[in-house]
């Protein structure tokens, strides 16, 4: 099963603007008249992720670790190494924040520490 | 060569007919008009007319004569038309087929199929009848588009620019407003809104109410028992709402319009422009609130839109202009002619499903939620008929989603799977469209899983499955509103007595032809002259077309009596008034 960023070809930091020119590229190559099936994969890969909330639900729906559950249990077991991997957490907090500005990666965040 | 489809403007007051030749669309004429009038009539020799002398006939012979079907479609309903009953979907195809007929008049070659635009309001049912309307007709219905959607493309096909459309389409029946992004060579419908039973004919309904209550008033008498005078005040009442778009005040005048109690009751009054827009008021309204919510379906504001598109003869009444300046802070374009945009964008949809090489890609979607009904909880409160949504209002088409449900008792052998449109919660203030049972479940504990799929295609006509998961047992049916339905063999019969109507042998696609004449010379000539008169109407005054009316009855009294005497001396007054007519 291919991503929704896999089936736009775009990349997971993708602004709005270019999903939505790599939607319409898309649906120029594929219209609904011609080719019913892909027309509604690209359409659906389209809303998943069509703007922030969108890719933040997408996000937290298929990243596994993302459980808040075994976030909780990461921050309460402080032995315990990270059950989340430093790039599943980095894309969640993408997926989540709007202003890149909070965004500092894992990697940094770990050194910081 | 491919073969030619063509679009159609299949309307509630006017339709038209267009191609794509050498990449422009063409709207197609007939003797010089592009626009025909959806009325259908049957002259008391049993011959079919359709457009504007059925129009004109209306004056004559209300009851041989049937305007707006449109507004009909999708329900069970017979109307009579000279003394005989007729599904609207018969009598759209009538019109229908006389477009059809147009189009191979142009292109000199058969025609079997269409495109042809609904409202993008319409519900499944008036769908399915439009498709039905197409069948009987002999034109295969290769895709339905919506009119607002088709007036988009006719407008933005060819724009490079990126841009925010707002198409307000008001009709002679139906009001429909889309909000459309135009954006690299697609044209993608945002959402849509409107409502089935709003148009130009409420209108003049609100002048014709004024113009009964002066007559009832002020002479004491009730025209609504006298059919022809009600079809002239219903001409009247038109024309009046067109002098109002451009005039302050219309005169409205009908001489001799009736006798009541052996004097003539002349109708003589004004009606301004402001009056009127008073009595329009709620409805106009109604389409402003709706541009919002079209606008709210869309995530977007007022100061998003970059352009706003009228679609429709209605949107030239002049406070529409004016409301949607207030709203928007700019002027609404009007370059392609409201009228025949829409059969341009169909014709231009047209030639893309026929292969040709066409600028603009469309995505539209549903202006409807579809969902079933299932035990849950309403306000709080345990509630059996809960709706639960499956398609959301404004999806894009093709579309299928399903959803799962479980029995809710042990042992349970049945599912009742009822389907409705609306978005309230409470499924029972929804239009139910279908239902239908899934039957010889596995006997197990409650908790049997069944899926619902629905699946929404490209003419937005629904198509609901059922599957007990644990079996694969399914069961699916195509909605098609059981009341309105016409089983396939209905819609045969159909096609042959629409046929008949045409005087053709049922021998597929023939080229129109008028139906051969067998009568005196006398009586072609009085025909003939008839014609013609009724052609002068809309250049007459009042006070001529009523002795025109006069004539016309009194020659067609002759030629079912056979008084040949009397004919002629008829014939040579109405020649007359023709002469100094056209002198």
């Amino acid at each position: 099963m291919k991503t929704p960023y896999a089936m736009l070809d775009v990349a997971e930091q993708a602004t709005d603007t270019e999903i939505k020119q790599a939607y319409l590229h898309k649906v120029k190559q594929f219209p609904p008249d011609h080719h019913h099936e892909q027309f509604q994969q690209i359409q659906q890969a389209y809303e998943s992720i069509k703007d922030l909330s969108c890719r933040t639900k997408y996000a937290l729906f298929t990243l596994p670790e993302a459980d808040f559950n075994s976030l909780l249990d990461h921050a309460f077991s402080s032995e315990r190494a990270t059950s989340i991997s430093s790039e599943h957490f980095n894309k969640l907090l993408r997926a989540s924040i709007d202003d890149k500005r909070f965004i500092i990666s894992v990697p940094e965040l770990i050194k910081a520490s | 060569m491919s073969e030619i489809i063509v679009g159609i403007d299949l309307g509630t007051t006017n339709s038209e007919v267009a191609i794509v030749e050498n990449g422009q669309v063409h709207v197609i004429t007939d003797n010089g008009r592009k626009i025909l009038p959806s009325v259908v009539g049957i002259d008391d020799q049993g011959d079919i007319l359709v457009g504007e002398t059925a129009r004109n006939q209306y004056l004559v012979y209300p009851e041989r004569t049937v305007k707006s079907i449109k507004r009909l479609m999708g329900q069970d309903i017979k109307v009579d038309l000279a003394g005989h009953d007729y599904a609207p979907q018969e009598i759209s195809a009538i019109i229908l087929k006389r477009l059809k007929a147009i189009a191979e008049q142009y292109v000199k070659q058969p025609i079997n199929k269409a495109v042809i635009t609904v409202p993008a309001y319409f519900s499944d049912a008036q769908r399915q009848a439009t498709r039905e309307a197409g069948e009987i007709a002999g034109l295969e219905v290769v895709r339905m588009i919506n009119e607002p959607t088709a007036a988009a493309l006719a407008y933005g096909g060819n724009q490079a620019q990126q841009k925010r459309m707002l198409v307000y389409d008001l009709g002679g029946g139906t009001f429909d407003v889309s909000v459309v992004n135009i954006e690299a060579g697609v044209v993608e419908v945002l959402s849509s809104h409107g409502d089935n039973h709003l148009g130009g004919d409420d209108f003049d309904q609100q002048i014709i109410e004024y113009i009964l209550d002066h007559l009832s008033e002020t002479k004491g008498v009730d025209a609504r028992q006298h059919s022809k005078a009600l079809a002239r005040i219903t001409r009247a009442a038109e024309n009046a709402k067109f002098v109002l778009s451009d005039q302050p005040f219309a005169i409205i005048e009908e001489e001799y319009l009736l006798e009541h109690e052996g004097a003539a009751v002349h109708l003589s009054l004004e009606l301004s422009r402001l009056d009127y827009e008073n009595m329009i008021e709620d409805y106009i309204n109604a389409t402003i609130d709706a541009v919002h919510i079209a606008l709210k379906g869309a995530k977007l504001t007022a100061s998003d839109i970059d352009e706003i598109v009228l679609v429709g003869g209605s949107t030239r009444t002049p406070c529409i202009r004016e409301r949607l300046f207030d709203e928007f802070g700019f002027e609404p374009h009007s370059e392609v002619d409201p009228d025949l945009c829409v059969a341009m964008g169909a014709a231009a949809q047209a030639a893309m499903i026929s292969g040709q090489k066409v600028d603009a890609v469309l995505v539209d979607i549903t202006p409807y939620t579809y969902g079933t009904s299932a035990l849950g909880y309403l306000d709080g409160e345990y509630y059996p008929f809960k709706f639960v949504p499956i398609i959301h209002k404004n999806s894009a088409l093709p579309i299928r989603k399903t959803e799962a449900f479980a029995t809710h008792h042990d042992g349970q052998k049945t599912v009742e799977i009822t389907v409705y449109q609306g978005e309230d919660a409470d499924a029972l203030n929804n239009i139910k469209i279908g239902a239908f049972l899934v039957e010889g479940l596995q006997d197990v504990e409650a908790g049997n899983i069944i899926t619902i799929t629905l699946a929404l295609d490209l003419n937005g006509i629904l198509q609901v499955s059922a599957q007990e998961k644990a079996s694969g047992l399914e069961k699916s049916i195509t909605i098609q509103n059981a009341l309105s339905r016409f089983e396939y063999e209905a819609l045969d019969t159909a096609r042959h007595r629409v046929n008949k109507l045409f005087g053709q042998a049922d021998t597929g696609s023939v080229v129109y032809t008028e139906p051969a004449k067998t009568e005196q010379p006398d009586v072609v000539e009085a025909r003939k002259l008839v014609a013609k008169a009724q052609d002068l109407f809309d250049k007459t005054s009042n006070e001529d077309k009523e002795d025109m009316i006069d004539l016309i009855e009194d020659i067609h009294t002759c030629i079912t009596e056979g008084y040949s005497d009397r004919l002629k001396e008829t014939t040579t007054k109405l020649a007359d008034i023709i002469y100094y007519l056209e002198s």
